[in-house]
């Protein structure tokens, strides 16, 4: 009985003291721990608990002052590799002997967000895909590129991933991978010719096999493109978007819309691009980084092309096109010059010629480096061949701001359903107001 | 004699239909824990069959690979399940000390401000709880609970705010006569006394309710929690894990894996909820009447 | 203060706060004017009059609560309560390539508030502490003795264990739900969005804009998308309310029925969508109806349609799937509450009415129906403003698919209130249109529920239960 009594006492003592911080005693907590306590050291505190993550165990120095631990995320697939390619970036630089590396896996969309979200508490060194650049040059979440590499970065990766990499005339970012692009994979027992869009989705039809593509943003530019449409937006140096360029509301835009409408009412399509979720498909619009899975279902049938022709309502024939993408990595604002030296150091670093290659034979991603794209290996590869004939009839992707992937999204919704029975004034009436809206996104 | 068989005819007639509905809705209901549990059991590896999405039920071949390649280490998935495990015993234990304390102060004792508080709380309880993340994501932030520190944060977010659902607690203690309490305090024992050795013993059906309801909700927890966890992987719990693998185009091809992971999940849930079933049903119908 | 005023808000609240008010305000004065000095002190040495009248332990509290608000005051919220006018004007710069951050309006704000928060509880225990010392006052000059520490202690435990029941939760609450509440509703009133970041960029009051935005109907104007969403929610929660309802009774009286065996297994089959995580079996089903799911592509094989049914992508189509599935989640918990109640209706009553020839639809109808109407009402009303803010199901079934260029703000047709705000929030990072739209899902709950609660038949006084 007493030693319940005592139990009781104590648990009420607990209480009782709590309650002595009354209605008030929620921010005593806070005063102890936040005065004086920054962000940054935050960061640091929180890397002792997790040391089976830490790719080297160098003890800190005492000559770095601050934070010394670098984060980088990067996709679950390459976290092994980039874990590798640390070290031997390490054995490299003896000088930044100072500096822990953390690697986490953080998806690229992810990642894009979680820095948006809060930059302080995100890595140092992320992988991103290059539409989210102008969204996290915003939000203030990219270091621009060091002026020292600036050179180098132009010269020796190509054309289009440079440009991806710049927000006006800034360089923000190190180009990765310039594999981001989709084109057509297919089942070679199936589909007999490859080249027009009306034939491949008859010999599904007629296989009772599915073509998926999907029509939200990134893809539908295949049509419009196609066609001859432009969509471009003029950025400045700090990532506000000053003009839209669209002609989307003509009559090359009524000829692409019209034939992402017929695509769509066919019994063979199937909403979609990531081949992990697709079914019973002869034809998928997908890029590398599903090259794995494809070949996995397709086995020996498996074939890559570059996309296919359609013929237009007007009767005439058009390639499809589309975004040509690039995978990019960044830096974020650092505090502490030392850190950023680090931070840009090894960035360029992982995206150099021989990490690339490395990069490309350990998980497949096809470089953005020249030298590295005229390689023996890449050249080989049927995925990045078939992307790099496409790519001739591609437009590298530029910035555009995160309200048009909403609005296309939207458009793909509606172009499965209300316009499947639309007359042709509705559908001008709706490329109008599709274009009149992409249009209100630049200030 | 007539009637009375054409009456056992007809109820006959009616249990046979009332069978057959039966059996349908159990099969509807069951269909998709099936199609789990099977797909779980469809292997990854393309030598032994496609492992994305296909539109059959029954897989060719069946295989442990999903829950060989879970359990091997190769990712974090025992930690993460280490981790929800630990959130939920936590949880399930502290809400409802807190749930308890709160809903007898509300029942048996009459201060200022009671009716105001409950008020309020009802009021609270009507905004929708999303915006709040970021709020809340910034001051754990603070108090260095989030990444590495979220499983800690987690918790307490969630015991924190947890002394607003005292409605069908209270509901119950409401129903045990106030006289038992009052003849205890007339022979001397204390509020404190009453409530530790009289209403809590008594109460064992509602404890059981609020602290298995509280200990299912981190299972499903896939948005606040990874708000927290912030990119950290190990503290992730296996809901966000999981639906990462749906979710994130990095993850290719992982439906099955995904399948088997939620079959784990399901399973300790599962079990604990058909044993204490019986204080489940109680409780939800308890809270119904009393609102 | 506010507690007191609550009580008798019925009359007219505004004019009996301000009265109460008043009375307070009279009654701190009439305290300084006839109290001691040591009451006097405690105006500004919170427990000092206690202290000195032998009541240590209680003295002690005030002060120290006292001491550590001021502290926090003056150490850290200070600094951000006087930038919360304008939430900072110190922009983020560079010193060469190295950023240096300025203000950080989120965290002004945020602790600003806070900061304001605590203010409001100081001047609260203050004024505990007076009527304190004046009730202490009071005894003594009555002559009489003041409890000590020991028996101020242990009514902890007796007359005062509320205060010590309550003083974690209410805490708890005010920290971790009223606090990011008063901020989200403080970000309404801002602009707070992609464009505005903390901590690299700044952002600023801008009054009644966004709600303007909300109700404009112009082209980009979120009024038209806004209606369309708040339609789809009352309707959605009306359906999933009732049917669910009306089901799940069905299915417990089937169960129930006289002569049908293995009541529990029939039970235990249902409610096995409660135990297994949504997470997991939301997201099958919703891959089950696509269009290339299992559903879809057995019936294509079995020649039963030519094209697959557009169950996600057809608007109208969607919505049904949507309320049809949730009766799939909805029936179990309906189920579990119908078999206990029905159990309660006094079976002579059915004796009485099958003497009199009813059919059994007809006492369905004029004896259950009634006597679940009455006693489940509360509830019913809880389930609507549930199903109001239903998250898990929109979002795991259709994440609000099929969207349209008709909508704004990347709303699809299947969007409820909150799943159109998570998107603003998590997406967009539109916070201070999420904001509004938070503020309008709570109007909308609000006045539903008490329009709702005063019609209901059960509302009685509370205590005419115990």
């Amino acid at each position: 009985m007493k030693k319940k009594l005592v139990a009781v006492l104590m648990t009420a003592a607990m209480a009782v003291s709590l309650a002595a911080c009354g209605n008030a005693g929620t921010t005593d907590n806070t005063t102890d721990n936040t005065t004086g306590t920054t962000d940054t050291q935050t960061t640091s505190e929180e890397t002792p608990a997790v040391p089976a993550e830490e790719v080297s165990e160098n003890a800190p120095s005492g000559e770095v002052v601050g934070d010394t631990t670098v984060k980088v995320w990067v996709a679950d697939a390459v976290v092994d590799f980039t874990k590798e390619q640390i070290t031997a970036f390490q054995a490299d630089h003896p000088e930044f002997a100072g500096f822990d590396f953390l690697v986490e896996a953080v998806g690229e969309g992810d990642a894009a967000g979680n820095m948006i979200t809060d930059v302080t508490a995100g890595a140092d060194i992320y992988g991103f895909a290059q539409d989210q650049l102008a969204r996290l040059v915003a939000a203030g979440a990219l270091e621009e590129v060091a002026p020292e590499n600036i050179d180098a970065l132009s010269t020796q990766n190509d054309s289009g991933a440079v440009a991806a990499a710049k927000v006006g005339n800034t360089f923000y970012a190190y180009p990765m991978t310039s594999d981001n692009g989709y084109f057509l994979y297919y089942d070679k027992s199936v589909i007999s010719d490859p080249s027009t869009l009306e034939g491949i989705v008859a010999d599904c039809e007629a296989a009772g096999k599915s073509i998926y593509m999907d029509l939200t943003g990134w893809y539908q530019t295949a049509f419009f493109f196609g066609t001859g449409c432009t969509m471009t937006y003029d950025s400045d140096d700090s990532g506000n978007f000053t003009a839209a360029n669209v002609d989307y509301d003509s009559d090359k835009g009524l000829v692409a819309l019209k034939e992402m409408i017929e695509l769509a009412s066919s019994s063979a399509f199937q909403p979609g691009s990531s081949a992990g979720d697709a079914v019973n498909y002869a034809a998928i619009i997908d890029g590398t980084w599903d090259a794995a899975t494809v070949k996995a279902f397709l086995g020996d049938n498996y074939a890559c092309a570059k996309l296919p022709t359609f013929t237009g309502s007007d009767g005439n024939t058009y390639q499809m096109s589309g975004f040509g993408g690039f995978k990019l990595l960044g830096v974020k604002p650092q505090t502490d010059a030392d850190k950023l030296a680090v931070c840009d150091a090894l960035a360029l670093y992982l995206t150099s010629e021989d990490v690339q290659l490395a990069r490309y034979n350990a998980v497949g991603w096809g470089p953005s480096n020249l030298n590295a794209q005229n390689s023996d290996a890449v050249k080989s590869d049927e995925a990045l061949s078939a992307l790099g004939q496409q790519l001739a009839f591609t437009i590298p992707q530029g910035q555009y701001p995160g309200d048009y992937w909403t609005r296309a999204e939207a458009l793909a919704g509606d172009v499965q359903a209300s316009f499947q029975t639309a007359s042709d004034d509705d559908l001008k009436a709706a490329l109008a107001t599709f274009q009149a809206d992409l249009e209100s996104y630049a200030k | 004699m007539a009637k009375q068989s054409s009456m056992k005819r007809n109820r006959a007639i009616g249990n046979f239909f009332s069978y057959v509905v039966l059996v349908l809705i159990s099969l509807i209901w069951l269909f998709p824990f099936v199609g789990v549990l099977l797909n779980s059991f469809r292997s990854y590896d393309p030598a032994v069959e496609y492992g994305g999405m296909v539109d059959y039920l029954i897989p060719k071949h069946f295989s442990l690979d999903n829950y060989k390649f879970i359990l091997s280490g190769q990712t974090n998935y025992l930690k993460w399940y280490g981790n929800t495990v630990l959130i939920a015993i936590c949880v399930a234990v502290l809400q409802t000390i807190i749930i308890l304390c709160v809903s007898y102060a509300l029942s048996r004792m009459r201060f200022k401000g009671r009716t105001f508080l409950m008020r309020f709380w009802l009021i609270l309880g009507m905004f929708p709880g999303f915006l709040t993340m970021i709020c809340l994501y910034f001051l754990l932030k603070q108090i260095g609970l989030t990444q590495a520190g979220a499983i800690p944060g987690l918790i307490l977010v969630s015991v924190a705010s947890s002394g607003m659902g005292y409605y069908v607690c209270k509901g119950y203690f409401d129903t045990i006569p106030k006289a038992l309490d009052e003849a205890a305090r007339i022979d001397g024992a204390s509020r404190a006394r009453v409530f530790l050795t009289m209403i809590i013993p008594m109460s064992k059906p509602i404890i059981i309710y609020t602290a298995l309801v509280a200990f299912m909700a981190p299972w499903c927890d896939y948005i606040f929690a990874s708000y927290i966890a912030f990119g950290h992987d190990s503290s992730y719990n296996v809901a966000v894990a999981l639906y990462r693998w749906m979710n994130t185009g990095d993850y290719q091809g992982y439906f099955t894996r995904f399948c088997a992971g939620g079959v784990l999940v399901a399973i300790p849930v599962t079990v604990l909820f058909m044993l204490l079933q019986r204080y489940y049903v109680e409780g939800v119908t308890g809270g119904a009447v009393k609102g | 203060m506010a507690k007191e005023q609550s009580r008798k808000a019925k009359k007219n609240p505004i004019g009996e706060f301000f009265k109460d008010l008043g009375a307070d305000i009279a009654d701190i004065g009439t305290t300084f004017a006839k109290g001691g000095f040591r009451t006097r002190v405690s105006y500004l040495i919170m427990g000092f009059g206690q202290i000195f009248r032998g009541q240590v332990l209680r003295g002690f509290m005030y002060l120290f609560v006292e001491a550590a608000i001021i502290c926090y005051l003056i150490f850290f919220g200070w600094d951000y309560l006087k930038k919360f006018t304008t939430l900072g004007t110190v922009e983020t710069g560079k010193v060469g390539r190295v950023t240096v951050y300025g203000d950080n309006s989120f965290l002004i704000l945020l602790f600003g508030i806070l900061t304001i928060m605590a203010i409001v509880a100081l001047i609260f225990m203050w004024r505990l502490n007076i009527r304190d010392n004046k009730k202490q006052d009071e005894l003594l000059r009555a002559g009489k003795k003041l409890p000590g520490n020991k028996a101020d202690w242990l009514s902890l435990f007796d007359s005062n264990f509320d205060k010590t029941l309550l003083a974690l939760p209410v805490v708890g609450i005010f920290v971790f739900t009223v606090l990011p509440i008063v901020f989200m509703i403080c970000v309404a009133f801002t602009n707070y969005d992609a464009t505005h970041q903390a901590p690299s960029k700044l952002f600023t009051w801008v009054g009644f804009e966004n709600f303007k935005n909300l109700f404009s109907f112009a082209s980009t104007g979120f009024g038209g998308t806004f209606v369309q969403v708040l339609i789809w929610t009352i309707v959605w929660a009306f359906f999933a309310t009732f049917i669910d309802y009306f089901l799940g009774i069905a299915v417990a009286m089937l169960i129930n029925r006289k002569g049908v065996k293995f009541k529990k297994v029939w039970r235990t089959i249902l409610v096995m969508t409660i135990a297994v995580p949504q997470f997991v079996s939301l997201l099958y089903v919703s891959k089950l109806f696509d269009s290339n799911g299992l559903i879809n592509g057995t019936l294509l094989r079995l020649g039963w349609i030519k094209t697959a049914i557009p169950f996600w992508t057809n608007p109208i189509l969607a919505k049904v799937m949507i309320i049809v599935i949730n009766i799939w989640i909805g029936i179990p918990y309906l189920m579990l509450i119908a078999t206990g109640l029905l159990m309660n209706i006094p079976e002579d009553l059915y004796e009485s009415a099958r003497i009199d020839g009813a059919s059994p639809w007809q006492m369905f109808k004029s004896i259950t129906l009634p006597y679940m109407f009455f006693v489940t009402g509360p509830f019913l009303l809880t389930q609507f403003t549930g199903n109001l803010n239903n998250f898990n199901v929109i979002y795991l079934l259709t994440g609000g698919a099929p969207k349209s260029g008709s909508m704004v703000g990347g709303a699809g047709k299947t969007d409820l209130l909150v799943t159109w705000l998570y998107k603003m929030t998590i997406n967009d990072t539109n916070y201070k249109m999420a904001a509004v739209i938070g503020i309008m899902v709570f109007i909308v709950t609000a006045v539903i529920s008490l329009v709702v609660y005063q019609m209901l038949p059960s509302v009685r006084d509370e205590e005419g239960f115990q």
